[in-house]
């Protein structure tokens, strides 16, 4: 992983990519962009590096498991940690997002805390 | 009531009829849908049902507006609140690097005087209580930080209740759109044209496209200014 690791938010709300982004800055990844759905998104992935997204699942256009689909079917992609933040806690979801290859989810309302914690074990993981 | 109560007689055996298996298949069972929904159909009109479903109807307009008004108005709110914190967030880091800073220099001039270089009793003290109020303008600009983040974090609501809100106002849409057949279905052709939405008073929470309303106070002022005041 990049000592300093650049950071897609993915949300279609801006007051949560925007609380997303402070949180990851307080926490030492100031590096971040932002996508209002996974279709910008993916665009995005596809144009510049990323070393990490985090994902929200119900959005417009493309949800967050189409993007976390798409992303991890392309070669150059699919290397990519997905951290999947929303509002839902359905088993079904989780279990989706896992098979899907996410490497991990958070279910809102969240604190900094568990943001920290989920994005530091998943970096470790990929040292 | 006995059994031989013809009305109760014919549900029995309407009750009957349904419980026996289609031995016509699909076709059946479309064609009795389809007479049970004239029926409903017919009933409601005489009924006078139709004017309740009408204004059920013509209202939910007027209730997705006011829903995604709130949303807006919400999404408006959290973000001022975010902008505030992030004000406030640097505001707090520079009084902090302030702080820092001048702790740092009263120490250095705490030192000098500790090796017996023009420190009087009065003098040190006031140099050292000095050092204590710098280092808990650091602790507290630090403790501010967190109850910043604690604010933030609470504007979440907005993404929370905007789901909610987006749901609520698909459900009406669709809602809206099933009255809206069922309405036309159940209306003589020649009285179609009165299905028509209402305008209703109050807020304006869906102005554009709109030139009987003002969006904002210039709006105001300009209208008041063209009639002279």
């Amino acid at each position: 992983m990049n000592a300093d690791p650049r950071f897609l938010i993915v949300d279609d709300f801006s007051t949560m990519r925007r609380i997303i982004r402070n949180l990851l800055k307080e926490i030492g990844f100031a590096n971040a962009e932002e996508a209002e759905d996974g279709a910008v998104a993916l665009n995005m992935l596809k144009a510049s590096r990323f070393d990490f997204v985090v994902s929200d699942i119900n959005m417009p256009n493309m949800n967050g498991f189409e993007l976390l689909k798409n992303a991890k079917a392309d070669e150059s992609l699919k290397s990519i940690p997905f951290l999947m933040v929303t509002a839902e806690a359905k088993k079904d979801d989780i279990v989706q997002a896992a098979q899907g290859g996410a490497s991990g989810y958070i279910v809102k309302p969240f604190t900094k805390a568990t943001l920290e914690e989920k994005v530091q074990k998943i970096m470790t993981k990929l040292s | 009531m006995g059994h031989s109560d013809p009305a109760l007689l014919g549900i029995t055996a309407h009750a009957g009829a349904a419980a026996e298996p289609a031995h016509d298949g699909g076709d059946d069972i479309h064609r009795r849908i389809g007479q049970l929904t004239r029926t409903l159909h017919d009933a409601l009109r005489e009924l006078g049902y139709d004017r309740p479903l009408m204004d059920a109807r013509d209202n939910l307009p007027d209730a997705r507006d006011r829903l995604a008004y709130i949303a807006r108005v919400t999404g408006e709110a959290a973000e001022k609140v975010l902008n505030a914190v992030d004000q406030a967030r640097t505001v707090q880091q520079e009084l902090s690097q302030h702080a820092v800073s001048l702790r740092t220099r009263w120490r250095t001039v705490g030192s000098y005087t500790s090796g017996g270089k023009a420190a009087t009793p009065a003098g040190k003290q006031l140099i050292d209580e000095t050092c204590d109020f710098f280092s808990a303008v650091d602790d507290q600009a630090d403790r501010t930080n967190t109850i910043l983040t604690d604010i933030m974090m609470a504007q979440d609501f907005h993404d929370l209740t905007g789901q909610v809100i987006r749901r609520v106002l698909e459900m009406a849409k669709s809602l809206e759109e099933q009255l809206l057949r069922l309405l036309i279905e159940t209306t003589p052709p020649d009285q179609r044209a009165r299905i028509e939405p209402p305008a209703l008073e109050g807020p304006v929470v869906a102005a554009e496209g709109r030139e009987d309303v003002v969006t904002d106070q210039k709006g105001v002022d300009d209208l008041l200014a063209t009639l002279g005041f």
